[in-house]
């Protein structure tokens, strides 16, 4: 292979290759490196935070720990429970940037993307996002009846309300419209019909799932044309018949690990051998192999989202955030929370990441949390603030994001190449030609600087 | 021809002026005295005002019994016809209705409304169906079309919402031109565009990048630029709305050529002990908003100046068991401006008599179509081009 497709490969599977990594396999044929890339996602590693004090959340209801507890403390600690999420969202960043399974943390990522859902009971949300991990190379099928059954799912799109009297649609119109399927390709009779065959789809309070039987409707729908006792499993059955499925979901892996600008050839072509037998695996590995991915057009074309930045130099110089929450505050800043989506239809991605205030703001990332730059801008308050918790972080102006940077470790790995294949590992488009003379014209006095500058220009902002 | 870097490096005079590139140099030499087009600032009362303790129905009996311990008591309304008063901290805002510079319409909302505060703001950014996800905002959408450029829309914060998002043009964001204007000083940023020039920035994702950097970085100069030559005189109440609207008027007055404005002022999800915080929630925004309107009366501003205050949702007509309301469904807006067709109230009262299953208020005014009149008979632009879809228009302007 081309050093500069085993380059492009890692960009799209992974956050950018490292060098070591690289020099490893940069003689290995094509087949080789796939190997290599994907035996090494082929663990699963579930993120498990320290939730200790509230495992009594596990088995007891809120209306037992309100009467053990009482209202106040009981109150406050799901308060505090709640504020885990936060963490939970710093040590899934922490996995994207550390995590040896590359492959499977960028699909994680993806999916969280696809199968969008907020919580803010802590021990659902972490295992909603290990779902993800888990089935993100897996069978497509197995997948979303998982997800059906995440208690997060459930509750975000309302359908542990979903009873055989009063069927509520939410859910089984988000899981065609968003999930599966796209707007268009179905109907609102298909809506009525699946809800139904979801009716009483609930969990245990330890997070497990439940069919609360008297609630289920046991009877006969029509969907798509076909007629039986469906349950919800029936009904995700049905969805994947349909080739449509196949292709979207397709889309959005091509938009997401391929090309923003979509070919309808290849897209038919890769839609045709997920339709197959759903095997994400299957779907991926035959992406990668095919040659038309590591055409010039695909190369270098994709505007990284906020997270593949921050993971991407994080990669290059390990860097660890001394105030946690500062974490918060670069993604709001750049307008991706992880675990906070904004709504069910998730980041639109691509240019949608960019106005004059965000890109401002990305370009001023390197030197930020790699070069102690100062940044004087704050974050939006937050709709439940009050007036004062609203405004109060405007009070401080200049701030540092606090960070301990591991330059040794840079250093070893980076010190000694040339500036030019410094630039090489760090981007990968094709420079604007200004931009290029420009960089071709710095004194480069140390790599370790030079680095700072590569990531500061607008070529590193896509991959 | 000689390459522009390479004059540069052979010219003594290579003074900043000659890094901006040339369609760019084209926007900042528009004379700025464009005196007389319309300018729009939304203001968003983030959280979801409670409406009916806004605008009090104080004889209602059904207003009362809901609400035995935080309705607003008679004495405390100031009252304006059989039906409807202000809430007494909106004295301020009394002063603009006498004036008739005021216009409140009631029960406004959309159908199958949302009662989350993300869902619920989207829907108003963008102007959508409730069912219907669109990621570019009315106002980005109107800055795309009819402003070309970011400085047309300018939101008073660090970061840009989703109302003032294009598809491929955004709006601009700034609680404070001079960092603003710093921010596209920092060395490599400044060296990279120094560098840049337009003649082979293509379509594609990198040259939106760069178009974009160069935007900013004309937008950002200019606005700083502008509108520091004009510095209010007026006092504000000293908290951080009133100087998020002295700013704006700041930037109105100092003859910015730019149409849209966006406030947000946050505080207002009152769950809990509603009533001492709402009390000063209204006082600071009416205080605020009389001010700002005398200082663009003062500057000759108001006449080319409406203001539209929404809320993402209102809430419940029945109080909580905590002192509060929870979310609910249709609010009323409030217009204002010089010369407004409808003055005062401009529909009925709100029906507390019939309410929907959650026990909210019904919308009879689809917010759209506030939008369409505004965009049509203030901005004189097509509604629908923005829209997408026409509404019926209202007659307040």
């Amino acid at each position: 292979m081309k050093e500069r497709h085993i380059k492009h490969l890692y960009w799209r599977a992974g956050f950018g290759v490292d060098i070591n990594e690289f020099k490893k396999i940069k003689k290995f044929p094509k087949s080789k490196i796939l190997k290599n890339l994907f035996r090494s996602s082929k663990n699963s590693v579930d993120i498990d935070i320290d939730l200790s004090e509230f495992s009594s959340f596990k088995n007891k209801t809120p209306r037992q720990l309100r009467k053990e507890l009482g209202e106040s403390v009981y109150r406050k600690l799901r308060q505090k429970s709640q504020g885990k999420v936060r963490d939970l969202s710093y040590a899934w960043i922490d996995k994207l940037t550390f995590s040896d399974e590359l492959l499977r943390e960028k699909m994680t990522l993806f999916w969280a993307n696809v199968f969008v859902c907020r919580d803010n009971q802590i021990f659902h949300i972490q295992q909603f996002n290990n779902t993800l991990r888990r089935n993100a190379l897996g069978d497509f099928r197995t997948f979303v009846k998982e997800i059906a059954r995440e208690p997060s799912m459930s509750k975000y799109l309302n359908n542990n309300q979903n009873r055989k009297k009063s069927p509520n649609e939410n859910f089984a119109r988000e899981l065609m419209e968003l999930f599966t399927l796209g707007v268009g390709h179905y109907t609102e009779q298909d809506i009525k019909e699946s809800a139904r065959a979801f009716t009483g789809w609930s969990f245990k309070i330890d997070g497990t799932f439940f069919l609360r039987k008297k609630l289920h409707d046991y009877g006969e729908k029509t969907f798509f044309g076909k007629k039986g006792n469906f349950d919800g499993d029936d009904i995700i059955d049905i969805i994947l018949e349909q080739r449509q499925c196949a292709k979207f979901i397709c889309t959005k892996i091509y938009k997401y690990f391929i090309n923003p600008d979509i070919n309808e050839k290849y897209l038919e072509e890769i839609t045709n051998v997920f339709y197959r037998n759903y095997d994400i695996r299957n779907l991926m590995y035959y992406i990668f192999r095919s040659d038309w991915f590591y055409n010039d057009e695909n190369i270098g074309v994709k505007i990284k989202s906020p997270i593949e930045l921050l993971t991407g130099i994080r990669k290059v110089v390990p860097v660890t955030f001394n105030r946690k929450r500062q974490l918060s505050y670069l993604q709001r800043m750049m307008g991706q929370v992880l675990l906070y989506p904004e709504n069910v239809s998730g980041w639109k991605g691509g240019k949608s990441w960019i106005d004059s205030n965000t890109l401002m703001f990305r370009l001023k990332l390197a030197s930020l949390i790699l070069n102690d730059a100062v940044i004087n801008l704050e974050e939006k308050g937050a709709f439940e603030d009050s007036f004062e918790a609203y405004y109060k972080r405007t009070k401080k102006n200049n701030k540092f994001i606090k960070t301990t940077k591991n330059w040794d470790l840079f250093n070893a790995k980076y010190e000694r190449i040339s500036s030019k294949e410094l630039m090489d590992f760090l981007l990968i488009t094709n420079l604007d030609e200004d931009t290029e003379e420009l960089l071709d014209g710095l004194e480069v006095k140390s790599n370790r600087n030079f680095c700072i500058q590569l990531m500061s220009v607008p070529e590193y902002q896509l991959c | 021809m000689m390459k522009r870097r390479e004059f540069l490096q052979k010219s003594s005079l290579a003074s900043s002026l000659f890094f901006v590139p040339s369609f760019i140099k084209a926007f900042e030499n528009l004379p700025h005295n464009i005196s007389g087009f319309k300018k729009l600032v939304v203001i968003q009362l983030s959280g979801g005002n409670d409406g009916l303790n806004t605008i009090v129905p104080y004889t209602n009996d059904i207003y009362y019994k809901n609400r035995p311990g935080i309705s607003i008591s008679k004495n405390n309304v100031i009252k304006i016809t059989d039906e409807l008063g202000f809430h007494k901290e909106l004295a301020p805002l009394k002063n603009l209705y006498d004036k008739g510079y005021l216009s409140i319409i009631n029960n406004v909302g959309y159908p199958n409304p949302n009662r989350s505060h993300f869902r619920s703001s989207d829907i108003w950014y963008t102007a959508s169906k409730s069912s219907e996800f669109l990621n570019t905002g009315w106002l980005g959408r109107y800055i795309e079309k009819y402003g070309k450029i970011p400085h047309s829309g300018i939101e008073i914060d660090d970061s840009l919402s989703l109302i003032m998002k294009g598809h491929n043009m955004n709006g601009i964001a700034t609680r404070n031109p001079r960092v603003l204007f710093a921010n596209t000083q920092t060395p490599y940023f400044k060296k990279v565009l120094n560098y840049q020039s337009d003649e082979h920035l293509s379509e594609h994702n990198l040259g939106y990048l760069y178009k974009t950097m160069i935007e900013a970085k004309s937008s950002s100069k200019y606005i700083y630029e502008t509108s520091k030559t004009y510095k209010s005189t007026f006092e504000y109440p000293n908290n951080p709305f009133g100087k998020q609207l002295k700013t704006t008027a700041e930037f109105i007055n100092s003859r910015i050529d730019t149409k849209v404005y966006y406030v947000s002022m946050g505080g207002f999800d009152t769950h809990a002990n509603q009533s001492i915080r709402q009390n000063r929630l209204l006082k600071t925004y009416s205080n605020s908003i009389e001010v700002f309107v005398n200082d663009l009366i003062e500057n000759d501003t108001f006449k080319d100046t409406l203001i539209l205050t929404f809320s993402e949702f209102g809430r419940r007509v029945k109080q909580n068991a905590a002192g509060g309301t929870d979310h609910g469904a249709a609010n009323n807006v409030f217009i204002i401006g010089e010369n407004l067709k409808k003055k005062g109230f401009y529909n009925l009262a709100p029906d507390l008599l019939h309410l929907d299953n959650n026990g909210d208020l019904i919308y009879t005014v689809d917010f759209r179509e506030i939008y369409a009149t505004i965009l049509e008979n203030w901005l004189q632009v097509n509604d629908a081009s923005v829209l997408s879809n026409s509404f019926n228009k209202l007659d307040f302007i």
